[in-house]
């Protein structure tokens, strides 16, 4: 078995493009919220998300027709671009074969679909446009990433919502670890679309202009949209060409509630953390800290903080929620939580959870690393992701082998 | 070897529901011969393309599982529950409270549901105020829809992914579930892939294809694979052994048609890892149609592996309709169909293939037996 390493980070979000702008960001507690621009919203009250303005597609990808692709996939492979630079990883070197893509989403092309049914609408079904059909499917996106990156081996969309990105680090570990390839980009990637905002509105889910996740008053999450991604390779293979190693992937554990489809349920997030603790052979005392999934809502929160009181006991490691910047990525948010423990461990520096002014009696013992970040010496981190349908997946990472 | 087997399926496509009318179609056109089903109903009120769809008529996915938890399903959820209720009950593994962790769930597709999606974004823009959205209705609008669903009808557990890969998204599963069984993620996994013929997913094959005489179907197969092992243990009939999948990516295959060589090369690489000779491959259950000039990708790649000595062929697009992501599901059922009822093809190998048009290819070795002799092999 090979042991697994994180060589390169790729964010493309609100707060910043690119790592040394997205550390910044999080070092600051920047907040990337801002008025809704990418659909007319209009007759929504509340119309604010977490949208990346300054995204040049053209600026980052060398191969890709940006023309050519939906938002969704140019996110994902403007990461995974960022990602190979900031890796310094000459892809030229390594046999096409060996190269893995997994990127993760929880609406794909959202945009795409949004256009086309636009075209519906106003000319009916038999208008709908073939080149706009072609970049609509799910596939798109890991397809994107390998097409920019000359990457020939597995070119995997993972659509398992909002924890979809754990899943893809962590199905790119076990590959990684196996032998299968000698590199895996692994991410994720979403949109800000009108259906999304109006679907998390109506479920009564959304904030109005800021996310205070764990405060007492806090009023929900925001939408949000980027592309995370990180360059994963074998231990030896990194070390070889004498790579900078921000991080160790001790394991994951990924599970379902098989409960309800929306509301998350303490006891299976518990099941959850406890498999990653296992399957990383950790403790819970291991843990120096947890990147939340902290959307934000009253009821992720407190089940989120419920679970980790029930693993974690009164010793309750920080924990602090990125979404207070980014807002909720959805497909790329786990990615961005990876990303963060990364930084975490590599800089050893603590991301905070912002807007945090009242402390919440229901989730006392918690410490939220409220609104300034935080030094600290972190070996272990532990990055939560949940979403629709119960799929949790837990990623434990931890400081590079000596 | 992946040291896997499929001790059980379910599927349902415009034949109808379950093996049998599948292996009616089968068997009705011979091998390499079928026809698209014609005797389609249209499952809403959207008009469809002229040349229609092959929706399955007359599907009441209340009247098959019930009214709990069915008022808000959308169609490819409600395919995907009966065909995995149908999996379980054919494999005979029971879930309780001992094994509900370790058994999971993992679905192909290729947007989700196109309509769940569309029509969301419709509601939004044509009510009064644009938040007056069914909130029951918003899950359906995520890719992992479906497979949620499964894990809360039948109480599964253990690790529940969605992959969304289009015509190679089934062979995705398929290593996705070998790799969750290999590293100790789980014990059993249901592997299947689901697609509904909508007016929108009727469409978007119409206009993506507006030369290709294929119309649209629809349809699911789940699988239930397991451990050859456990499978032994627990005395369930192992239908089909797993020996490898492969699936790549061949960048700008799509543009400089390199898909047939890439395709060729896939399926090289998993009768290496299946320590099989191409001469001992028996049978071939392509993505053709039989009708589409797209078919020469998977004639050009056997050709290239195979030479003169091409082994036999299943058509499964001609039977089903393109069927998008289902497709991959449905060619596993037609060769399962046709061991179950045969045992003069027991211990034959088989090859399956897919590829997307912008540079996905996918195989998968696999070797049947007959469930009219009590041997397994």
């Amino acid at each position: 078995m090979h042991r697994v390493v994180v060589t390169g980070l790729g964010p493309v979000s609100s707060i910043g493009v690119g790592i040394s702008a997205f550390s910044a960001a999080l070092r600051a507690g920047r907040s990337g919220i801002s008025p809704i621009t990418s659909f007319d919203a209009r007759g929504f009250p509340h119309a604010h998300a977490g949208e990346v303005h300054d995204f040049r597609p053209d600026l980052i990808l060398r191969r890709l027709d940006c023309a050519s692709w939906g938002r969704s996939t140019l996110f994902a492979a403007a990461a995974a671009r960022l990602a190979i630079e900031d890796a310094q990883l000459d892809l030229d070197t390594i046999c096409p074969e060996r190269i893995g893509v997994v990127i993760g989403t929880t609406c794909g092309e959202s945009t795409v679909i949004e256009a086309l049914t636009a075209e519906i609408l106003e000319h009916g079904f038999d208008s709908l446009s073939p080149e706009l059909l072609r970049r609509s499917s799910g596939d798109q996106l890991a397809h994107g990433v390998s097409e920019e990156l000359g990457a020939a081996g597995e070119s995997v969309t993972l659509g398992t919502a909002c924890s979809a990105s754990n899943y893809a680090v962590g199905y790119a570990y076990d590959g990684l670890r196996h032998g299968d390839a000698e590199v895996v980009i692994a991410g994720g990637a979403d949109s800000v679309c009108r259906w999304v905002h109006a679907g998390f509105f109506r479920l009564g889910a959304l904030a109005d202009d800021t996310c205070a996740p764990f405060d007492r008053d806090r009023a929900g999450m925001l939408t949000a949209e980027g592309g995370s991604a990180l360059v994963l390779e074998a231990l030896d293979h990194a070390r070889e060409r004498g790579a900078r190693i921000y991080a160790e992937v001790l394991g994951y554990g990924a599970n379902c509630d098989a409960d309800h489809i929306v509301a998350p349920n303490a006891a299976s997030i518990a099941g959850c953390m406890r498999l990653a603790h296992q399957n990383a052979s950790i403790t819970p005392a291991d843990v120096d800290y947890i990147c939340a999934h902290g959307t934000g809502t009253a009821a992720n929160d407190s089940t989120e903080v419920r679970a980790i009181r029930e693993v974690f006991g009164e010793s309750m490691p920080p924990t602090s929620s990125i979404k207070s910047m980014l807002g909720h990525t959805m497909g790329a948010a786990s990615g961005f939580g990876a990303i963060a423990s990364a930084l975490a461990i590599a800089e050893g520096i603590l991301p905070p959870t912002i807007n945090w002014r009242h402390p919440d009696s229901a989730l006392a013992g918690l410490d939220p690393i409220p609104n300034c970040a935080r030094q600290a010496c972190v070996r272990v981190v532990q990055n939560n992701g949940f979403a629709f349908g119960g799929n949790n997946a837990i990623l434990i990472l931890g400081a590079p082998p000596q | 070897m992946t040291g896997l087997v499929v001790t059980g399926g379910g599927a349902l496509c415009a034949r109808g529901i379950g093996f049998a009318p599948i292996a009616a179609a089968i068997a009705r056109a011979g091998v390499a011969e079928g026809h698209p089903s014609s005797d389609s109903r249209e499952p809403s009120t959207e008009p469809f393309p002229s040349g229609g769809g092959h929706p399955l008529a007359d599907f009441d996915a209340r009247r098959l599982l019930g009214r709990k938890g069915t008022a808000f399903l959308d169609r490819r959820s409600a395919l995907a529950l009966v065909a995995s209720g149908q999996a379980l009950q054919d494999s005979g593994l029971s879930i309780d409270e001992t094994n509900a962790n370790r058994v999971g769930v993992t679905l192909g597709t290729t947007w989700g549901s196109l309509k769940s999606m569309s029509d969301y974004t419709r509601e939004s823009l044509l009510a009064d105020r644009p938040y007056l959205v069914t909130p029951a209705n918003f899950p359906n609008t995520v890719m992992n829809c479906a497979a949620g669903q499964t894990a809360i009808r039948y109480g599964l557990k253990g690790v529940n992914a969605t992959i969304a890969g289009g015509a190679l998204a089934f062979l995705q599963v398929l290593a996705y579930v070998a790799n969750a069984l290999r590293c100790g993620h789980a014990d059993a996994m249901l592997a299947g892939a689901v697609e509904e013929c909508t007016a929108h997913m009727a469409w978007a094959v119409h206009r993506m294809e507006p030369h290709g005489r294929i119309d649209a179907g629809e349809g699911a197969a789940v699988f239930v694979v397991e451990r050859s092992e456990d499978a032994r243990g627990s005395g369930r009939h192992i239908d089909l052994e797993l020996k490898s999948v492969t699936t790549s990516f061949s960048p700008a295959a799509g543009r400089s048609g390199r898909l047939s060589g890439a395709l060729a090369d896939c399926i090289r690489r998993g009768l290496a890892k299946s320590d099989v000779r191409a001469e001992q491959v028996s049978f071939a259950v392509t993505s053709q149609s039989g009708e589409d000039d797209r078919d020469r990708i998977e004639t050009e790649a056997l050709s290239m592996v195979f030479g003169n000595a091409q082994p036999e062929r299943l058509l499964i697009k001609k039977i089903m309709g393109e069927c998008l992501a289902a497709t991959g599901g449905l060619q596993l059922a037609g060769l399962l169909v046709l061991h179950r009822r045969d045992p003069s093809r027991d211990g034959r190998i088989s090859l399956f293939t897919g590829w997307t048009a912008d540079g996905g290819v996918g195989a998968a070795i696999v070797r049947g037996w007959s469930r009219v002799s009590s041997d397994s092999g």
